[in-house]
């Protein structure tokens, strides 16, 4: 290895970071000219591209209030980006107040953003880890603090693992996170999906992404709904996100525009 | 979630046009009924502007912030909003107004002013918490690149065992100390510190209570030297650095406490050690001082204070190492100097007392020296005998020898047997049997004109093989003599199995002969050896006999031979033998 691995980030806003574009797709400004550049390539190559951010982003939304709903007042998101509009935080915490968040990326720069929006916040935490060890996220002294694992805990893996190559074994580090979490525990899971498109728009959307330091991996439902091993899929099981309990059924309407597929399962037991 | 209570049914159908036209426009963090609530409310506000007198611009403002503010915030968002206020918001509303038309256009300016506003006020906010951001993530990054840089540099210039500073920083610091400006006429000093015995350590409680003790040294001496620099070289060597000196006596305290500390038994693991180190000191000027020189000095004085027994300090001796370089330099040379014939033996004759003939000679290894002339065995001897050369230098001597004392036969009368002596390494050596068969073969020489002197300290070993290879060649009748005997080791259970032909009594007995007081115990004891000698059937040489007087007491007490002056001294083989012939 050529650098220890106690050795730090580098900031480069002159490269595309995948938060930054994700945050221009929603419409906000947290972005720089590279990220700006990179996800206008990327509307041209895949135009759907901002509906599937917000549809991702929907998706997200009622999931939470679900979960919410359901009791949960644990929740991890993981690979959480740049905090804009809608963050599960707000939504939790505007349901309960006590709800606690942490919010883990691997982007030092969404980190230290994260970290100015949760000045003050008790219940609120980010801490910079990165997806593929969940072992340093589980261990992490600030997840330790603020979440009992001994109880239900939402894991929310957002429009993220995409972003997890199959080298990196996405099932095993999902099986790391449910081995730590108690009964009654949820997975929030949703990615870019392959289904359906053609085979030029993938490859336009890969040759984007490897401008950036996460290359895209998507997956088919039948892959997706694999990772879900050991939880029990909540109705309607792996779906265009815009289909998993849409507020209106019109909002369900062209759903596989929305490119992503997600799901919410149960940990029984 | 229900749409808000009190939503009267007209401005619902509005509002639910309006929010199906801002769909989609952005992110909209609620629901569809928490949309459709809002701009209801909001829906409310147009039309009361609509139809308040005097017309108030800044309810349109107002609608216009609080779009944005709710996140409807694109520019989509305001074109729709537009578009649906202009074509429906009357109609839906029933609202009947003078100059609504008039009114309508500048409602519509307020509310795109108050949107603009407010959008390029939210673009700025975000634009700069995000370079905050990424600046905060700069800094911390390079905080952390400069704690590991850190840490990184600690990691090169210490030593991970001891937590001391290793060679890289100490050599660092030693130049620093010579360079440092202004600083030429003060004084530096350097203990290089090695324990004595360590190895013994870690061969029989190993290398993991070694460690631990090497810790406990370094600790010891970290904690003793204060200020002054320790540091570890590697191994069990340690390193003083002394920046400022006011003279040797400083470094000879350094070095004091220094084995001081040492000195106190460890107890690691349960094993009480009792650990000793040796100094070598070197003290000198800073100006004319490099490191690489001062290191060199540290370490050949620290071989000094090992030479002379360890738990001690040595401090540095130009002279002594000009004489060491030079030792060196000539030891280094004996290979090719035997390969360019430069060396060639005289002889010392070995006459009996009885009769006054030659008996024997002994062979004297010279170097004939291209620059330093002729060289006597004592200025290179020994340090061929440190270095290993002793056995390639003995080898040719032995050889020589032989080849030259087989031609002595030829004038008829008793040749004299050759004495030739053999270093502790030769006879050690495997093979030495052998190599004198070859030798008595080759040559013709008859064994028994063969003499091998070897010294005490050979017999000091309890390897078996010296002393058998011995007894084959004593088989062969080669005679085998002890040489110096008398001042070493002296210990004569050897003697029980040793094929022994003969005892060289050193020359400090016969010296003795020369002054009556000490005379008197001096030819005792020569007395007792030879009657011990003769006892055990051997024959006795005295060495070193210098005068007329000496011969005739040691011909008195019936020693059988002897070498010195008085009977001549080495030469060359052709002016020995005109004596026999």
């Amino acid at each position: 290895m050529q650098r220890p691995d106690w050795a730090p980030d580098t900031i480069d806003i002159e490269r595309p970071s995948v938060a930054r574009m994700y945050d221009y797709y929603l419409g906000g400004s947290h972005n720089f000219a590279a990220d700006r550049a990179a996800a206008q390539a990327m509307v041209a190559a895949v135009p759907e591209a901002p509906l599937m951010a917000q549809a991702n982003r929907a998706f997200l939304r009622r999931a939470v209030h679900h979960l919410a709903d359901a009791g949960i007042r644990q929740f991890l998101d993981i690979g959480s980006g740049i905090p804009t509009v809608g963050n599960v935080h707000e939504i939790a915490q505007q349901l309960d107040p006590q709800s606690r968040v942490v919010y883990v990326d691997v982007d030092p720069v969404a980190v230290a953003h994260s970290r100015e929006i949760l000045a003050g916040n008790e219940q609120a935490v980010v801490v910079q880890e990165d997806l593929r060890n969940p072992e340093a996220i589980l261990a992490h002294p600030d997840v330790r603090k603020l979440l009992d694992l001994s109880q239900p805990v939402a894991v929310m893996v957002v429009a993220v693992l995409h972003f997890v190559s199959d080298d990196d074994r996405p099932a095993e580090l999902l099986r790391t996170l449910r081995d730590a979490l108690a009964p009654g525990s949820f997975l929030v899971l949703s990615q870019a999906s392959d289904d359906g498109r053609s085979e030029d728009e993938r490859a336009e959307a890969e040759r984007v992404y490897r401008r950036t330091d996460n290359p895209l991996s998507v997956r088919s439902r039948a892959e997706l709904t694999a990772l879900f091993d050991g939880f029990e899929l909540l109705d309607p099981g792996v779906v265009w996100v815009p289909q998993w309990r849409p507020d209106t059924p019109e909002s369900a309407e062209d759903a596989e525009r929305a490119v992503f597929m997600g799901g919410v399962g149960r940990l029984g037991g | 979630m229900a749409e808000s209570p009190g939503a009267t049914p007209y401005p619902g159908t509005f509002a639910r046009a309006w929010a199906k036209a801002v769909s989609g426009t952005s992110y909209l963090p609620m629901t569809q009924a928490q949309l459709e609530s809002l701009l209801d409310r909001l829906t409310g506000q147009l039309a009361g502007a609509l139809l308040t007198e005097p017309f108030d611009l800044r309810a349109g403002h107002r609608v216009g912030a609080e779009l944005v503010a709710a996140h409807i915030a694109s520019a989509e968002g305001l074109g729709r909003t537009v578009e649906v206020i202009q074509l429906r918001l009357v109609r839906d509303l029933g609202l009947v107004a003078e100059d609504v038309e008039d009114r309508m256009a500048r409602l519509l300016a307020a509310v795109a002013t108050g949107y603009a506003r407010a959008l390029r006020d939210r673009t700025l906010d975000e634009q700069e918490s995000i370079r905050r951001a990424a600046m905060r993530a700069r800094t911390q990054a390079e905080r952390a690149l400069r704690a590991s840089e850190a840490r990184f540099r600690h990691q090169a210039t210490h030593d991970p065992l001891t937590g001391l500073p290793n060679r890289t920083l100490f050599t660092e610091r030693l130049a620093a100390a010579l360079n440092e400006p202004g600083r030429g006429a003060q004084r530096v000093g350097v203990c290089f510190l090695d324990l004595d015995r360590f190895k013994v350590v870690n061969d029989t409680l190993g290398h993991q209570i070694g460690d631990l003790l090497l810790a406990i040294v370094a600790e010891r001496l970290r904690k003793a030297m204060g200020e002054h620099l320790v540091a570890r070289l590697g191994g069990d060597e340690f390193v003083i650095l002394v920046e400022r000196t006011g003279g040797t006596d400083d470094m000879v305290a350094v070095a004091e406490t220094a084995l001081a500390a040492v000195r106190t038994p460890a107890l690691v693991d349960g094993h009480e050690l009792q650990i000793s180190a040796s100094i070598g000191i070197v003290e000198r000027q800073v100006a004319g001082a490099n490191p690489t020189d001062l290191m060199r000095a540290a370490d050949s004085t620290l071989h000094w204070a090992k030479s002379a027994g360890g738990a001690r300090w040595a401090l540095y001796d130009a002279e002594r190492n000009q004489r060491e370089l030079a030792r060196y330099a000539l030891s280094a040379a004996i290979p090719a100097a035997l390969e360019r014939g430069e060396f060639y033996l005289d002889y010392q004759p070995l006459t009996s007392l009885r009769d006054g003939s030659l008996v024997g000679v002994e062979a004297l290894v010279r170097w004939r020296h291209p620059e330093l002339g002729v060289l006597r065995p004592d200025s290179f001897i020994g340090l061929a005998e440190e270095t290993g050369l002793i056995v390639q230098l003995g080898g040719w001597v032995l050889a020589e020898a032989c080849r030259e004392a087989e031609a002595w036969s030829a004038g008829g009368a008793a040749a004299p047997f050759v004495s030739v002596n053999l270093a502790v390494r030769q006879v050690h050596r495997p093979g030495l049997v052998q190599e004198v068969r070859a030798l008595l073969r080759q040559t013709g020489l008859p064994p028994e004109r063969l003499q091998l002197e070897i010294t005490e300290s050979t017999m000091m070993s309890t390897a078996e093989e010296p002393v058998r290879a011995l007894r084959v060649l004593a088989d062969l009748g080669v005679r085998i003599a002890i040489d110096d005997f008398g001042t070493g080791y002296s210990n004569l259970a050897y003697l029980r199995d040793l094929p022994v032909t003969e005892l060289k009594v050193a020359g400090e007995f016969v010296a003795g002969l020369r002054s009556p007081s000490v005379g008197r115990t001096d030819e005792r004891i020569l007395a007792s050896l030879v009657s011990l000698a003769h006892a055990l059937d051997l024959t006795v040489t005295a060495e070193g006999v210098e005068t007329a007087g000496q011969a005739e007491r040691l011909r008195a007490i019936g020693c059988d031979a002897a070498q010195g002056w008085h009977f001549g001294r080495p030469a060359p083989a052709d002016r020995i033998l005109a004596r026999i012939r």
